[in-house]
C-alpha cells in the first residue's frame, strides 16, 4: 500500500508533440492517499485509461514523475510496481483453470502454496466462483470471466494499488450492483488503495470517497461527491454530475451586475470574470431553480413526471432551463416566472468558476 | 424432393472422389491389367506395388527426404514468423503497414522465377542437394504466409492479456512462451499446416535444388518408365502414399482449421 503522487505528468502518443492538443494528458498533478477509494470519472477519450496505464507503468509519461510513497517509480517496469489492474474487458488465461488463474499472481511472487489455497478460496467465495474453480476458464461466460479478472486483481494483499478500468461494463445490471457493493466492502475490510475508472456517475459516486473528474486531458476537479455536486469548479463537472445536469446559461457582466437575457441575476460569486474572458456563463442546478412571481418570464416546453418530482423544461429567448419541481408544488399555467437560488448560482468564465 | 436434396452433394463428392478412387484402384493392380483391361476394381488384387516402395531405397528415401525438408521448413517458418507477427500485431513502427503488405507480395511471383537464383546461389555455397536448401527456399513463400496467419490470430488476443501478465509478475519472454503461445496454439496449428502443405506439394524448387541425396518423392514419381518398362501400378501406389501425410496432418489440425479460418485470416 502506498501513497501515489503524480507530478506534472504529461503524455502524448505522438513522437514529437508540439501543440497542447497533441497531448492526451495535458498536465496532471494528483495525489492519491494510502487506503483511499477513488473514482476517476470522465467521458470516453478524456485520458482516464492513459492515466491508469501511467500509474501501472504500462506507459511511460512523456514528461513528469510518478511517485509511490515519495519514491520515483517513473522508470520502473510494471512487474516491479506491485500493482493490480482490472481491464474493461475480461482478460483470462484461457489455457488455465479458474483456480490457476486466480492463483497466478500469487504463485508468480513465490507465495507458499498453503497461503495461495487460502487466498484463492477466500476470493472465490466472495465472487461466488467456488463451484467453477476446477473448470477451464475458456468455457465461462463473459461475466464469469470478468469475475476472474476482478478476483485476480483482488487476490494479492500486498499491492500498492488496485486499479479498475471500467470493470463492470460487460456485467449485467443486477450483478453489477452486487459486485460494486462487494468491492466497496472489500475496500473497507482490506484498506487497499483503489482507483476506479468509470464514465458512469452513479458508479463513481457510490463507490468512491473522492471523485476525480477528468475532461479533455486535465483534472477539472477532485473532491467528495457532495463537493462536486454543490460546488462544481467547471461547467463540465456541473453538467456531467447530477441528473439532469447543471443549467449553463450565457450571461453578460457589466459594472458588476450579471444579466441573463436582460434580467439581473444574483449569484454567489463575489468576484467578477477577467475582462479578457471569451465566454461568461452562469451555472445553476435544476434543484435550485424555482417558480417565482418576481422572477423573469419563461415559457414551459415540457414536463416529465418522475413520481416524487417533476422535471420541467422551460424556455426564455433561445435558452432552455431544466428545473426540478416537487410533486406537491403546482406548476403555474399562465405567465410562469422563474428565479435562481442566489446561493447556488455561480459565474463561470471560459468554463471555470469565478468565486 | 428428399432425393433432390442429396443429389447435388452426392454428385459433387463422387466427382471429387473419383480420381482418388481410381488412383487407389490402380495401385492394387499390376501394370498389365491397367493397360490391358478396363475394370472398376482390381481383378487381380496385388500388394506388390506397395511392397516395392517400402523395400526399395530409391522409393522410400523420396518420402524420407520430403518429410525431412518439409518438417525443417515448417519449424523454421513458424519460429521465425512468431516474433515477426507479434511485432506487427502489437507495435506501430515506421512503415509497418507497407512492410506487412510487402511480405505478401513475395508470394505473388511464381516459384519458377526463383529457381535459377536459388540454384546458382546454393551451388555456389555448397548447399545444393541438401534438405536445408529446399527448406530454406520454401521459407521464402511460407514465412510471409505464416506471419499473415499468426498476425490475424494475435490481433484477436487483446493487448490487455500482455499487460495483465506483466502486472501479475511475468517478464516478456515468460509471458510469450508460457501464456501467449498456448493462447494462440490454434493459430500456430493453422500456420504450421499451411507451411506443411505448401512445402509438401511444391515440386519445382524441390526438384531443381536436389539431385540424389535429397530428392523428393514428387520428383521420384515423375519418372514414368524405368528399365522394366511402364510401372503404372507402382506410380499409383506412390501417389496414394503421397496423399497420406496431408490427410494425416489435416486430421490433427481439423478443429483448429475451422477455428482458424474464423479467427485468423488466410
Amino acid at each position: 500500500m502506498a501513497k501515489i503522487s503524480l507530478e506534472k505528468v504529461k503524455h502524448s502518443y505522438l513522437a514529437q508533440p508540439a501543440e497542447p492538443e497533441d497531448y492526451a494528458l495535458k498536465q496532471i498533478d494528483a495525489e492519491w492517499q494510502d487506503g483511499g477509494a477513488y473514482a476517476l470519472l470522465g467521458p470516453s477519450g478524456c485520458g482516464k485509461t492513459t492515466l491508469l496505464n501511467i500509474i501501472s507503468g504500462l506507459l511511460v509519461p512523456s514528461l513528469g514523475r510518478v511517485l509511490f510513497n515519495d519514491t520515483d517509480v517513473t522508470k520502473i517496469p510494471t512487474t516491479d510496481r506491485h500493482i493490480a489492474q482490472v481491464f474493461q474487458f475480461p482478460v483470462v488465461y484461457d489455457t488455465m483453470s479458474v483456480f490457476d488463474n486466480l492463483a497466478f499472481p500469487l504463485r508468480n511472487r513465490g507465495i507458499a502454496e498453503a497461503k495461495v489455497q487460502e487466498r484463492v478460496q477466500e476470493i472465490a467465495g466472495m465472487l461466488d466462483l467456488e463451484h467453477s474453480l476446477r473448470r477451464r476458464a475458456s468455457g465461462l461466460t463473459v461475466d464469469g470471466k470478468q469475475k476472474i479478472s476482478l478476483g485476480r486483481g483482488l487476490v494479492r494483499d500486498d499491492v500498492n494499488v488496485i486499479m479498475f478500468d471500467e470493470p463492470l461494463t460487460v456485467i449485467d445490471p443486477h450483478l453489477k450492483w452486487q459486485l460494486r457493493s462487494k468491492l466497496k466492502e472489500l475496500h473497507k475490510r482490506l484498506g487497499l488503495t483503489m482507483i476506479y475508472v468509470t464514465h458512469d456517475q452513479t458508479e463513481a459516486l457510490t463507490f468512491a470517497d473522492q471523485v476525480v473528474v477528468m475532461y479533455d486531458g486535465t483534472v477539472v476537479q477532485a473532491g467528495t461527491p457532495v463537493e462536486l455536486f454543490e460546488h462544481p469548479n467547471h461547467t463540465f463537472v456541473g453538467h456531467f454530475i447530477g441528473s439532469p445536469g447543471m443549467n449553463i446559461l450565457p450571461c453578460e457582466v457589466e459594472n458588476g451586475t450579471v444579466r441573463c437575457a436582460g434580467h439581473t441575476v444574483q449569484t454567489a460569486s463575489s468576484g467578477r470574470p477577467r475582462a479578457d474572458a471569451r465566454k461568461t456563463e452562469i451555472g445553476v442546478r435544476p434543484e435550485f431553480v424555482r417558480f417565482d412571481d418576481h422572477g423573469f418570464p419563461v415559457e414551459i416546453v415540457k414536463v416529465d413526471d418522475l413520481g416524487r418530482y417533476r422535471i420541467v423544461e422551460v424556455r426564455y429567448a433561445d435558452q432552455r432551463v431544466k428545473m426540478i419541481v416537487n410533486e406537491d408544488l403546482a406548476i403555474p399555467s399562465e405567465t410562469p416566472r422563474i428565479s435562481f437560488d442566489p446561493a447556488a448560482t455561480r459565474i463561470y468564465a471560459d468554463g471555470w468558476v469565478v468565486n | 424432393m428428399r432425393i433432390h436434396k442429396w443429389l447435388v452433394p452426392t454428385l459433387y463428392i463422387v466427382f471429387l472422389m473419383l480420381p482418388i478412387y481410381w488412383l487407389l484402384n490402380m495401385s492394387f493392380k499390376n501394370t498389365n491389367e491397367i493397360l490391358g483391361t478396363f475394370s472398376l476394381w482390381p481383378l487381380d488384387f496385388t500388394l506388390a506395388n506397395y511392397r516395392k516402395i517400402f523395400t526399395d531405397p530409391t522409393w522410400y528415401n523420396g518420402y524420407l527426404n520430403s518429410i525431412t525438408y518439409v518438417v525443417m521448413n515448417t519449424v523454421i517458418s513458424v519460429s521465425v514468423a512468431l516474433p515477426a507477427a507479434y511485432a506487427f500485431s502489437r507495435y506501430r513502427f515506421l512503415g509497418d503497414k507497407h512492410l506487412f503488405f510487402w511480405l505478401l507480395t513475395n508470394r505473388m511471383a511464381p516459384p519458377a522465377v526463383f529457381a535459377l537464383p536459388f540454384f546458382q546461389l546454393y551451388s555456389a555455397i555448397g548447399l545444393f542437394d541438401t534438405h536445408v536448401a529446399v527448406a530454406l527456399a520454401h521459407c521464402l513463400f511460407n514465412i510471409p504466409l505464416a506471419v499473415w496467419i499468426l498476425e490475424g490470430f494475435m490481433s484477436g488476443v487483446p493487448k490487455e492479456l500482455d499487460e495483465t501478465a506483466y502486472l501479475d509478475g511475468y517478464s516478456f519472454w515468460r509471458f510469450f512462451v508460457k501464456i501467449f503461445i498456448p493462447t494462440i496454439a490454434a493459430g500456430i496449428g493453422v500456420a504450421a499446416f499451411f507451411c506443411f502443405m505448401y512445402s509438401w506439394v511444391e515440386l519445382l524448387l524441390a526438384k531443381t535444388l536436389t539431385s540424389v541425396a535429397a530428392k523428393p518423392i514428387a520428383a521420384t514419381m515423375t519418372r514414368t518408365a524405368s528399365t522394366a518398362g511402364y510401372e503404372l501400378g507402382l506410380l499409383a501406389a506412390a501417389g496414394t502414399l503421397t496423399i497420406v501425410p496431408g490427410a494425416f496432418v489435416i486430421y490433427f489440425v481439423r478443429n483448429y482449421i475451422a477455428k482458424g479460418f474464423a479467427l485468423g485470416r488466410v
